[in-house]
């Protein structure tokens, strides 16, 4: 075919920021992308709508979004179309990448500058590593998109090769030999119904906002071990689910996604790092290639692959990053991989479809969003979910940012409506550094199965609103006013507060809390709910006695929390048992 | 070469102008605007906004006098700064231009101002404390070299004076100060600060007074950073000052405005979280080169305003000053995590030992309020919240070393409690409760 012939093409007619018109007169595609020709660079956009030209009949107008920025740009630069939505590379070599809002690779770029300057590209995925091709498929065999025809090892991994989920049915025709290869090199050719033939490769593209399908999407079921306590016991996630984590900034967001990035018991970390701080995808990447992941013990980056679109790149392609990260998530499912994919912040991806319809001239909707954002995220969080055929599952957790810490804004109210869990992080909580700062009695649900059971969760949350209204009680009409048994009461409350959902994410072992501990710690907290602990009053006033009770409540928390930072073995661990114990008999405990 | 030239203005407004139809003029590039008859520079522009129909510009020095004859010459450039050495010590306006008597200066170079981002992979993960001499910020919340955080404050607090007394003491090569719409005698203040504490050699100081074009306050911190990152290119550890970034978000406000953008909240457009980002995210510690440090200053009437609650979302952390001192329950670093495990043994734990027993002090103060305070320990926390105020968040005064400082806390929580009530683990009890 001649390139040239089929080359579609238009003409700058309106620039403002990154929202540019084209005249064309030939073809355009809705949602194709182009390469605008700015000063000799080739700048990346993508067709949002398509609209007739009043000055010419014969032309219309296209707009479009471009993802990078366009100074020096001048009416009548040139636009070619490419025909291709915006798709991304998939294949062996994603995992342990660093890549831009678009893919490019960000180590690669920096070879030859230390800036992200307009027009630069870089391969998404290593073009010079060879990988050892095990063929499962041999000439006459029939396949089509989706199915296997080889692997390769990528790391601990074994990498599907699987032939382009857009392909009908077609006939091998010729297939290599276990061999390494790299992605450039042709694999196998198949031919399909009309007698195309088709050259197959280790990595192929694919549309970021067409869903890869489930082969039989399941109900998530099984709980994800995240370390995190008051997560894996109040508000659990399950392999597949949905999570929106919303909060004011300072209370904790990225710290939380951190650890869940260390400790989450998955195969597969997606982070698509999208609008926020660089200095954060740059731990990530630099400070946990050093840590070692929960279940091989090999490096952490080993099962991660983050696309790094921060604050300061350009925003048209925070949308296309969240995309991008989704389908990198969704590939690995459809091998049979636990993925969780980490999104933070959907509130930035969710600002800059605000940016862009405030640009288009849309009627805008509350706060300016975009009418459909509600949809929009909903069909965003619809993308995850396990798949019971495969055995594999994405998980998508976002972060939400809601303006002035209001959850009443529109972006936290349509992730509340679109996830199954909401762990909601409290201003109250962060300012008094109890950390995590998930506030179980407020914005914090989920649907999920835990590693407890439904019974002994509302035990427990129970317990916690009982506090808090003590609490309340306490501070508006003082503490002489409150009985010695709800004042024991209010102590225990704080002390599974204090013991349990307070967690150090910085500290190697109190940073992780495994299913086993877990029980352990359920039990002493279902036990020291239900027991009536023997403290003596004798001759004390009430005052006293409460001075009494708190003081013995102090020691026996700062037991406990020396147990959390100390415990390892598992006899060690059993103790906390004969700690509650003891303290409920009111014995010396060692 | 002839610049090309454009000799008609269509429409003018407040800080924009348009001509008509197109003249070939590129994003972002510079105009001149000269006057016809004499043929006098009157300003710089720069085109924002291009279609087949017209073209409009940003004016730098504002739109008063500008006639519709003013002619439009082209400079096919993107907008620049000039770099000097020479700079150092010197004074400058928000476009660049000297404003002070010094000699002239011969720029080496010119520098784009535009801000590229700075790839991540060359950013450093920032290991290296930044000490203050103020206790609230070293033992509570150590600053980070590369560091950018704000001082959230109200209009009457001394957040100006708290930049300086720490630009005294901070460690660094270079000293970038970037004012806008001050008034002219917080410009004095700082130039006098700094020249009292011997710095004003290592400081170059760009200043947008209030009543200045608003083009010109827009333009500042980029030009600022522009200039900073030029130094940490070279290999410089460069703090700079952005006082205040409110005045700032609301020049934009206006600017946007008059563009007819259409505003998300409070007026401010929509991308004022992006605007805010891409200068404060110039803060960096470069693999191979310097740093980029950023304190600024966001006056506030409430958290809640856009201005601080999108700066809160982009910085990393805050210092909150509230009756003249740093609020330990309202400010964060959050780089502190980095380097607080390498001083001493005891620096985290009565971190949060401290946190923890004033928020219950705190909680017990709002009791108080209504008499409801009754208990022992409650007035117990009372007199240890007082305490705390009066000698830990006070910022002002003679700088105080890191151990002095947290011997400090280990005297007010002697004075006030029984080690089992601080929360803090035995092992550390034992080897400090008792020194």
């Amino acid at each position: 075919m001649n390139e040239k012939v089929n080359k579609r093409t238009g003409k700058l007619i309106n620039i403002q920021d990154s929202l540019v018109q084209v005249r064309f007169f030939d073809e355009v595609i809705m949602g194709e992308t182009a390469e605008i020709l700015v000063e000799e660079k080739s700048l990346q956009g993508e067709v949002l709508q398509i609209k007739s030209d009043p000055k010419n009949p014969e032309a219309g107008i296209v707009e479009m979004q471009v993802f990078e920025d366009l100074t020096g740009a001048k009416i009548g630069d040139e636009v070619v179309f490419t025909g291709q939505p915006l798709s991304v590379l998939l294949g062996p070599g994603l995992l342990t990448s660093v890549w831009d809002g678009l893919q490019n690779s960000l180590y690669y770029l920096s070879k030859t500058d230390p800036y992200l300057r307009p027009g630069m590209k870089a391969p998404a995925l290593d073009e010079e590593i060879k990988w050892d091709f095990t063929p499962t498929v041999k000439p006459g065999d029939t396949v089509k998109g989706g199915d296997v025809i080889g692997s390769v090892p990528e790391g601990n991994f074994e990498h599907k090769i699987l032939v382009p989920f857009a392909m009908g049915t077609c006939t091998i025709e010729s297939i290599i030999e276990k061999k390494a290869v790299n992605i450039t090199q042709t694999v196998a050719v198949a031919v399909d119904n009309q007698h195309i033939k088709h050259e197959l490769k280790l990595a192929f593209r694919q549309p970021v906002k067409t869903p890869i399908p489930f082969k039989e999407r399941s109900i998530p079921q099984e709980p994800i071990s995240t370390g995190t306590r008051v997560i894996d016991l109040l508000a659990p996630v399950a392999y597949g689910g949905t999570v929106g984590n919303p909060g004011p900034f300072g209370a904790g967001k990225t710290v939380l996604q951190h650890t869940l990035c260390k400790y989450a018991l998955a195969d597969i970390i997606v982070m698509a790092a999208c609008g926020e701080r660089a200095g954060e995808a740059v731990e990530v990447f630099k400070d946990f290639a050093e840590l070692k992941d929960p279940s091989t013990g090999q490096s952490l980056m080993n099962r991660m692959c983050i696309f790094g679109n921060t604050s300061s790149m350009p925003v048209a392609a925070r949308e296309a990053s969240v995309f991008i990260a989704l389908t990198v998530g969704e590939y690995y499912r459809y091998q049979g991989y636990n993925v969780i994919m980490l999104a933070d912040s959907t509130s930035r991806w969710a600002q800059a479809l605000r940016e862009r319809s405030g640009r288009q001239g849309d009627i805008p909707g509350p706060e300016a969003f975009p009418m459909d954002i509600p949809d929009q995220i909903k069909g965003m969080y619809q993308r995850a979910g396990s798949d019971a055929a495969t055995g594999g599952s994405l998980t998508f957790i976002g972060t939400v940012s809601p303006a002035g810490g209001n959850f009443q804004e529109p972006v936290t109210q349509a992730t509340m409506d679109s996830t199954g869990g909401f762990w909601g992080l409290s201003q109250d909580r962060a300012d008094a550094k109890k950390y995590p700062a998930i506030d179980p009695l407020a914005y914090t649900t989920s649907q999920y199965n835990g590693f407890i059971s439904k019974s002994d969760r509302e035990k427990i949350l129970h317990t916690l609103q009982e506090t808090n209204s003590i609490d309340q009680t306490i501070s508006t009409i003082g503490l002489k006013k409150v009985p010695i048994d709800k004042y024991i009461l209010y102590q225990k409350g704080t002390t599974i507060d204090f013991c349990v959902l307070q967690q150090d994410g910085f500290h190697d072992v109190e940073a992780c809390s495994r299913p086993d501990r877990l029980e352990v710690i359920n039990d002493a907290v279902q036990t020291l709910i239900d027991s009536e602990i023997q403290f003596a009053q004798g001759e004390r006033d009430d005052d006293d006695f409460k001075q009494h009770i708190k003081s013995k409540f102090d020691l026996f928390r700062q037991n406990w929390k020396d147990w959390n930072y100390n415990a390892v073995k598992e006899k060690q661990i059993a103790q906390l048992k004969e700690k509650v114990d003891n303290f409920i008999l009111q014995k010396k405990d060692s | 070469m002839i610049k090309k030239e454009i000799r008609k203005i269509n429409e003018v407004g407040k800080a924009l102008v348009s001509v008509e139809g197109n003249p070939g003029v590129a994003l972002n590039h510079v105009v001149e605007l000269v006057n016809a008859s004499s043929d006098q520079s009157i300003s710089f522009a720069k085109a924002i906004n291009i279609t087949e129909e017209s073209t409009r510009f940003q004016v730098y020095i504002g739109t008063q006098g500008v006639s519709t004859k003013t002619k439009v010459r082209l400079h096919e450039v993107p907008t620049t700064v000039g770099f000097s050495q020479n700079m150092l010590g010197r004074s400058f306006d928000g476009i660049g231009h000297v404003t002070d008597k010094g000699p002239q200066i011969i720029f080496e170079k010119e520098l784009p101002t535009q801000l590229d981002t700075l790839n991540p992979t060359v950013r450093l993960v920032p290991k290296q404390p930044l000490w203050t001499g103020v206790p609230m910020i070293d033992v509570f919340n150590t600053l980070v070299k590369s560091q950018k955080i704000p001082i959230f404050a109200g209009p009457t607090e001394p957040y100006n004076r708290l930049l300086a007394q720490i630009a005294k003491g901070a460690q660094a090569d270079v000293i970038v100060f970037a004012g806008i719409g001050l008034k002219f005698d917080e410009h004095h203040y700082f130039k006098e600060e700094l020249s009292k504490s011997g710095n004003m050699s290592k400081t170059i100081m760009f200043t947008h007074l209030a009543g200045e074009s608003q083009i010109k306050g827009l333009m500042l911190p980029d030009v600022a950073l522009s200039v900073s990152r030029e130094f940490a290119d070279q290999g410089k550890d460069v703090l700079v000052l952005l006082t205040d970034m409110t005045n700032w978000s609301n020049i934009l406000r206006n600017v946007a405005n008059y563009q007819d953008m259409i505003p998300s909240l409070q007026g401010y457009p929509g991308s004022l979280y992006s605007e805010l980002a891409r200068r404060y995210e110039v803060a960096a510690d470069i693999e191979g080169a310097g740093s980029i440090t950023i304190i600024g200053a966001t006056t506030l009437e409430s958290l809640e305003d856009p201005v601080p609650d999108n700066t809160g979302y982009i910085t990393e952390g805050q210092f909150f000053l509230e009756g003249g001192k740093i609020k330990l329950a309202r400010s964060l670093s959050r780089l502190k995590q980095q380097v607080n495990d390498k001083t001493r043994s005891d620096h985290r734990a009565i971190m949060t030992a401290m946190a923890s027993l004033l928020a219950d002090a705190e909680k017990a103060h709002e009791a108080s309020e209504v008499g409801a305070a009754n208990d022992s320990y409650s007035q117990k926390l009372l007199k240890y919240r007082s305490d705390f105020i009066s000698q830990i968040e006070e910022p002002f005064g003679t700088p105080v070393e890191l151990d002095q400082a947290l011997d400090m806390c280990w005297d007010l929580l002697r004075k006030h409690f029984e080690p089992a009530e601080t929360g803090i683990t035995q092992k550390i009890l034992t080897e400090y409760w008792n020194k």
